[in-house]
């Protein structure tokens, strides 16, 4: 997505969350950034793959 | 007094590399040296390195804190150690 | 989003970032990157979990979500059989220890 999208931000999420991590992190963003976002997708795919179940059902600390 | 979760990085930093007891829970306390604290969910992580034993790790979920005393202050020594259970090879990325 | 609203506070001025501000960027920085390592060295380990209502309970850690509310686990051991693939509640547990 190009800086000059005329898309509103609400409409680039990718790119608030890029502004976010900015003013989080500082010159260190893209580096947690990344390192998130491997994270993540490891848990993604082994959720997708592994179809885990909460445990328990019903949670603990309501 | 803030909830622990809402303090802030700097706040959170001043524990670093020290001995600490964390109180948790139901009056679940636990001791170690603090490796970090997670700006995000303010989670502890304390590191045990004991004689002739692995080191250990335990992550005590933010929510959970609901107090952390520093029992005794680390040195340079203990950071360096600490950080070699985390990165054996690359300890120095991690150097302030 | 939520997660940066709970990130930041209000207080915290949002034009131009002063020294003071990269100083707190720094340390943000440093404690993440040390708490997502310790994530990265949890994974593949036997963890015990400590949780809410005197429950404790062990498995293998797989993942966690990066805001740090659920945990992928595989071989739970629950105190009605194994589970073999489970997600755990981070607000149901308390801490979550192993050795390296």
């Amino acid at each position: 997505v190009s800086w000059r999208s005329s898309l509103p931000p609400s409409e680039r999420p990718g790119e608030r969350r890029t502004a976010e991590m900015k003013k989080l992190y500082g010159k260190d963003a893209a580096k947690i950034q990344g390192m998130e976002a491997a994270m993540q997708l490891t848990f993604d795919r082994n959720c997708d793959k592994k179809q885990p179940k909460y445990w328990p059902v019903i949670p603990l600390n309501l | 007094m803030l909830r622990w979760s809402s303090r802030s990085p700097r706040h959170w930093h001043e524990f670093v590399n020290h001995e600490v007891c964390v109180t948790a829970g139901d009056q679940q306390r636990f001791e170690g040296r603090v490796f970090t604290v997670d700006p995000v969910s303010a989670s502890v992580v304390l590191v045990s390195v004991q004689e002739n034993e692995c080191p250990s790790v335990r992550v005590i979920l933010g929510h959970a804190v609901t107090d952390v005393q520093i029992l005794r202050r680390g040195t340079e020594e203990t950071e360096r150690q600490m950080k070699s259970v985390f990165l054996p090879d690359r300890a120095q990325d991690l150097s302030a | 989003s939520p997660r940066f609203l709970a990130l930041c506070p209000t207080s915290v001025p949002s034009s131009s970032s002063s020294s003071s501000d990269e100083e707190e960027q720094r340390l943000r920085a440093e404690l993440r990157e040390r708490f997502l390592r310790t994530l990265l060295l949890m994974t593949g380990k036997r963890v015990r979990f400590d949780m809410h209502e005197h429950v404790r309970v062990h498995a293998r850690f797989g993942a966690s979500d990066i805001d740090v509310l659920n945990l992928q686990v595989s071989d739970l051991e629950t105190p009605l059989g194994v589970q073999r693939e489970a997600l755990l509640r981070c607000q149901d547990v308390i801490a979550c220890s192993f050795e390296v």
